[in-house]
């Protein structure tokens, strides 16, 4: 127990040197705050947004439901591998060129200056907020489930301890911290996920390796193998629709503002190379052979279920810690520390970005984009650092109150919500008919739409949601946003030079002039 | 129907941007190749690829990849491979 406080209180401690490193050389303009003065290069870049995508979730929820309904979940990785090439490839030159023009420092700043509207900024703040806040306070809570599973102490102190490191990052560090402390968070927790993968199945597994776990699944759980996977679950309507969904990772707000802080257009170039081979060739199948082979050739389905009883859970949370299970009765206690340090690095990083997003979109957006448009750069700055203190304990509020399985909130909840701004953001950067008024209506109707679906339930049944939440509202939204942008008069002339042209022109210019 | 979304005069894409890549052969054919591997990727799942075989057994590659992990690896491959070519020999911003 001694040994576990003094490597997380000195692992806390780092992190919080690093923050307070940051604060220091910092400019302390809101440029340098919220975008990292726009100075991130390819390599940061890569490593900043891949282990802000890749939260406590890679280690508990995609596994757990791996383990509990089979492979086919993974087509949300496949999915979001092109939705995240997507943005750097097709948004991401535009939005960063934009921003760096017109010294836009939120993508909400963007859309509200492309659509002339104070109202849209507001509601795609409002929408963004509710959806992103939720989902950062999950990621405290997830650690404090491994705290509790390592150390036998209340889950409350592993979730406040990672909300202080959350707190002190952000406000003192500003994003171009929060991504230099991704690099160090990321090697903590891809050396935690492969080293814990290579030494569970050579102790487990001396006889073959991975051949030798599938063979055991193929006796115990066959249906673990192949689609539909145990249950049924993924017909291929349910496999298509989670792949659909995966590709609307291009719509996270936390993985959109990364294409902002970039330092010049030949990242754009490079960025995607780095998320196919590290991404999407290998990160990612990591958990993908914890969850789907490992897990459940090393913990049998019973075996779980009886803990699942003894704990007074439901099947699917003790699913969600399964790998960390599978660790601490396989391997020396020593390294499932490490392995809980994993677990907050992938925690941290991803709600550190999302902490960022969420104060930039508060402070820039809510409060002098409509409250007091007149506020200094100083001025902005301090809001940004303090409503990070709000965000968090407003999430871990809202997060307490929702104890479901943590796989099905990130799909089923967040990743709607976050797309429900797609039609104005790929319409206001890639069509120039696009109106205002298209765009509040495309947005409303999506977002009420979403929220009554997931709240009306009949006889257990969401009636509303057809195939999966994100699918009839963004239909919704993007046909709304159409219709009303052609019934409506054409943006001015001015917005349509400023927004297509004059971007044209410095994206050749900066390619003219290397 | 189409000319009611399709601002026809906004010559040669229906999207004013991403011209670089809409307004040159290499580009759209590497749009195209995108559109169809997702498409296939789709078609692929809903003829239950990713099932068990005629035999009613699972279907492993090596031995341990299963085919949810082999269609997966395949589609970003084929991306991988679309993009390297296109990025570094054709696109305009290169």
């Amino acid at each position: 127990m001694g040994f576990t406080l003094a490597v997380l209180g000195s692992f806390g401690a780092v992190i919080i040197l690093m923050a307070a490193y940051g604060y220091r050389i910092s400019a302390k303009t809101a440029e340098d705050f919220m975008l990292g003065g726009r100075t991130i290069g390819v390599v940061v870049m890569f490593f900043f947004v891949l282990f802000a995508i890749s939260s406590a979730w890679t280690f508990y929820g995609f596994p757990g439901l791996l383990y509990t309904k089979g492979p086919g979940y993974v087509m949300f990785i496949w999915g979001s591998v092109a939705g995240f090439a997507g943005l750097y490839m097709f948004l991401g030159p535009r939005l960063w060129a934009l921003a760096k023009i017109n010294r836009f420092l939120s993508p909400v700043e963007v859309l509200g200056e492309r659509y002339e509207s104070k109202a849209l900024r507001l509601i795609l703040s409002a929408s963004i907020l509710a959806f992103i806040v939720p989902y950062i306070g999950i990621q405290p809570l997830g650690v404090g489930a491994g705290f509790e599973a390592l150390t036998g102490l209340p889950a409350i102190y592993g979730a406040i301890y990672t909300a202080l490191i959350l707190i002190v990052l952000v406000l003192l560090g500003g994003m171009r911290i929060v991504a230099w402390v991704n690099i160090f968070l990321g090697v903590v927790y891809m050396s935690a996920l492969l080293g814990s993968l290579v030494w569970v199945v050579s102790v487990l597994f001396p006889d073959g390796g991975l051949v030798q776990a599938a063979r055991i699944v193929a006796e115990t759980r066959p249906d673990m193998l192949s689609d539909p996977g145990p249950g049924g679950t993924y017909t291929p309507i349910v496999l298509g629709g989670t792949f659909v969904v995966g590709i609307l990772a291009f719509s996270w707000p936390h993985v959109a503002i990364g294409c902002m802080t970039a330092r010049d257009k030949s990242l754009f170039k490079w960025f995607p190379l780095l998320v196919f081979i590290f991404g999407g060739l290998f990160f990612y199948i990591l958990p993908f052979i914890w969850g789907s082979l490992v897990a459940p050739a090393a913990m049998p389905l019973a075996d779980l279920e009886a803990l699942a009883a003894g704990n007074g859970v439901e099947l699917q949370v003790e699913a969600d810690r399964v790998v960390q299970t599978v660790i601490k009765r396989t391997l020396p206690e020593w390294f499932g520390v490490f392995v809980l340090l994993g677990v907050i690095a992938a925690a941290v990083s991803t709600a550190a970005v999302q902490l960022m997003t969420s104060s930039v979109i508060l402070s820039r957006d809510v409060i002098q984009g409509i409250l007091k448009p007149d506020a200094s750069d100083r001025q902005i700055t301090r809001w940004a650092r303090w409503s990070v203190v709000i965000i968090v304990l407003l999430s871990l509020g809202v997060s307490a109150l929702n104890t479901g399985a943590m796989a099905l909130y990130l799909t089923d909840v967040s990743v709607p919500g976050f797309a429900q701004w797609a039609p104005a953001l790929v319409g206001g950067l890639l069509w120039r008919r696009g109106t205002k008024q298209g765009a509040i209506a495309g947005t409303v109707t999506g977002v009420v739409y979403l929220v009554l679906s997931l709240l009306i339930v009949v006889d257990g049944n969401r009636i509303l949601v057809v195939g999966h939440p994100v699918i009839p509202s963004l239909l919704l939204n993007t046909i709304v946003y159409l219709v009303v942008s052609k019934l409506t008069p054409r943006p001015r002339e001015e917005i349509e030079s400023q927004f297509f042209h004059e971007v044209d022109a410095y994206l050749q210019a900066e390619t003219s002039g290397r | 129907m189409v000319a009611f979304f399709v601002d026809l005069s906004a010559k040669p894409s229906i999207l004013y941007t991403m011209t670089e890549m809409t307004r040159h052969t290499a580009g759209r054919i590497y749009l195209l190749a995108l559109l169809l591997s997702i498409i296939g990727f789709i078609a692929f799942l809903a003829i239950g690829g990713t099932g068990v075989s005629a035999s009613g057994e699972p279907v492993l590659l090596f031995g341990w990849m299963t085919m949810p992990l082999v269609l997966g690896v395949a589609f970003v491959g084929f991306w991988l491979i679309s993009y390297v070519i296109y990025f570094f020999f054709f696109w305009p911003y290169r």
